[in-house]
């Protein structure tokens, strides 16, 4: 109990911390309120000239696209990660080993970070741009059902992370894990969804996505926010679809587990 | 240019790997088009390949903007943030001239690259293009690219400002966004903005329209505003420069 205790402060001092010192460039997280509309805005415009006449594309309805486009945007706020960027960074310094002097574990260390600066994104990005939706392009952003919509977001949050600190992990290896970052950041943008739904892809594709992390992103969440999750043929219900982001949530992070336990064994420092 | 192409040279496979991933990128972005005609809808009144033209004249002006002006804004903003960019103004050479010729973006090479592949798959399925189209598109595609100088320009002048901020850039690449599509399905307010306020409709809609034989004579007049946008980037730069204070070199 004490152990728990413990740890709930630590997470609350880092995320604590974290938060007042991003709080310091709010105007960077700010950005966000003018390039998330635009963005939400040219989709509305694309979508509705491609809907024309048609009722239902990929089995989805046009008020359903704009409230899916609505939420992959406001979910990406709040479970954007840069854990991969920050780990290799702090690896090709050198300074990764400070922490192994902490009485912390470092991806716990980095997830409390995230909470802290997400804390941040939820207040100046997700808060406004949801206003916006609502208020300035009538777009109807209640979720099909509130509990398993923050289930979801929240899976989606740690997948992100843990994904993105396995990326991190490879700096172990090859120093500069930029290449890889980039590369995946580029596969991702398309296989999450947040460009097109999934469901506009070949049968193939859509069936591979269950096996690959990143449906599991952004996809999902949305799908569950907007309560008609199908893929590859397969409708389920919240409650399935969300049990299937769970599995895939701790498959990775036992991948994630089992890498760094080969990267740490790689590790040597010269010093502080 | 050939200090950029040594330095490429020392990091080949930094090179290699990002102009992979660049031109891969832009062999992806086109895909959700054709998933959109794949699921047997389109955009009213334009062919596939119509939309793929519009998107690799796009790409291909990204390209060529992003390897002659794509590291104004990282060199800027870096110096900004650095308090160093009286080092660039000591130098006996106009600054904006010295930060873009010593920037030249190699690994753009791949985004360049991927368009024109883009480009000749797609014209080669709209149909022959007679050389006065050929001509006029030569004219819009310029004026695209000095729509993007322009933007470039203007996000480093921000940046003497909003100093520090690495979010600078997708400001300009959400309102690009725009001219990746055909304009008539924005409304007409969005359509007007797109080509004489932030030109981006010439970026790629108007030059593959052109190309089309889709330009009406006005569309023409939007071939000024492109420029104008580009002479406005460069005051705004130099306006910046006049208010920069720095700290040191």
């Amino acid at each position: 109990m004490n152990s728990l205790k413990q740890k709930w402060l630590i997470c609350r001092t880092v995320a604590d911390v974290t938060y007042k010192e991003w709080s310091a460039y709010r105007s960077h997280s700010m950005v966000s309120i003018i390039v998330g509309p635009v963005y939400f805005m040219v989709q509305y415009f694309i979508w509705t000239a491609v809907y024309g006449d048609h009722s239902s594309l990929g089995g989805i309805e046009l008020p359903q696209m704009i409230r899916y486009f609505g939420a992959t945007a406001l979910i990406g706020y709040l479970t954007m990660d840069f854990a991969d960027w920050n780990l290799s960074m702090l690896v090709r310094t050198g300074k990764f080993l400070t922490f192994h002097l902490r009485p912390i574990h470092h991806r716990s260390f980095a997830l409390f970070q995230k909470i802290g600066h997400r804390s941040l994104g939820f207040l100046f990005e997700f808060l406004p741009c949801l206003l916006i939706f609502i208020f300035i392009f009538g777009v109807d952003m209640r979720p099909a059902s509130f509990p398993w919509t923050i289930l979801s977001v929240l899976l989606a949050f740690l997948m992100n992370f843990y994904v993105n600190y396995t990326i991190g992990l490879t700096s172990f290896w090859l120093v500069q894990s930029g290449g890889i970052r980039n590369a995946f950041m580029l596969v991702s943008g398309i296989f999450s969804g947040a460009l097109i739904p999934l469901d506009f892809f070949p049968h193939w594709l859509q069936m591979i996505q269950f096996f690959l992390p990143f449906q599991y992103l952004a996809y999902l969440p949305a799908m569950v926010f907007t309560g008609h999750y199908s893929l590859g043929g397969l409708e389920l219900s919240s409650e399935q679809a969300v049990g299937i982001q769970a599995v895939a949530m701790l498959v990775t992070l036992g991948f994630n587990e089992f890498v760094r336990r080969l990267a740490m064994k790689q590790f040597t420092a010269v010093g502080a | 240019m050939y200090s950029a192409l040594q330095s490429a040279a020392a990091y080949r496979m930094n090179f290699i790997v990002s102009s992979l991933i660049t031109l891969v990128g832009n062999i992806l972005f086109p895909l959700v088009t054709l998933l959109i005609y794949r699921a047997g809808t389109s955009f009213p009144g334009w062919g596939l390949y119509e939309v793929l033209l519009i998107q690799s004249v796009f790409t291909m002006s990204s390209g060529l903007s992003s390897l002659i002006f794509g590291g104004v804004l990282w060199t800027t903003m870096s110096h900004v943030r650095e308090g160093s960019f009286e080092v660039i103004l000591l130098k006996p050479l106009n600054p904006l001239f010295f930060i873009i010729a010593t920037t030249f973006s190699i690994d753009s090479v791949g985004l360049f690259l991927g368009g024109v592949s883009l480009f000749i798959f797609a014209a080669m399925h709209v149909g022959a293009i007679p050389v006065l189209f050929w001509l006029q598109f030569a004219g819009m595609f310029i004026a695209g690219t000095a729509v993007l100088a322009g933007l470039s320009l203007m996000m480093a002048a921000i940046s003497f400002k909003w100093v520090g901020n690495s979010r600078i850039s997708e400001l300009a690449d959400s309102v690009l966004h725009i001219g990746k599509y055909p304009l008539p399905i924005f409304p007409k307010a969005v359509q007007a903005a797109a080509t004489m306020i932030i030109p981006v409709g010439m970026v790629g809609f108007l030059p593959a329209s052109a190309l089309l034989s889709r330009v009406h004579a006005s569309d023409y007049a939007a071939i000024l505003p492109c420029f104008l946008f580009l002479a406005a980037g460069v005051w705004i730069y130099w306006h910046m420069i006049r208010l920069y204070e720095g700290v040191g070199g």
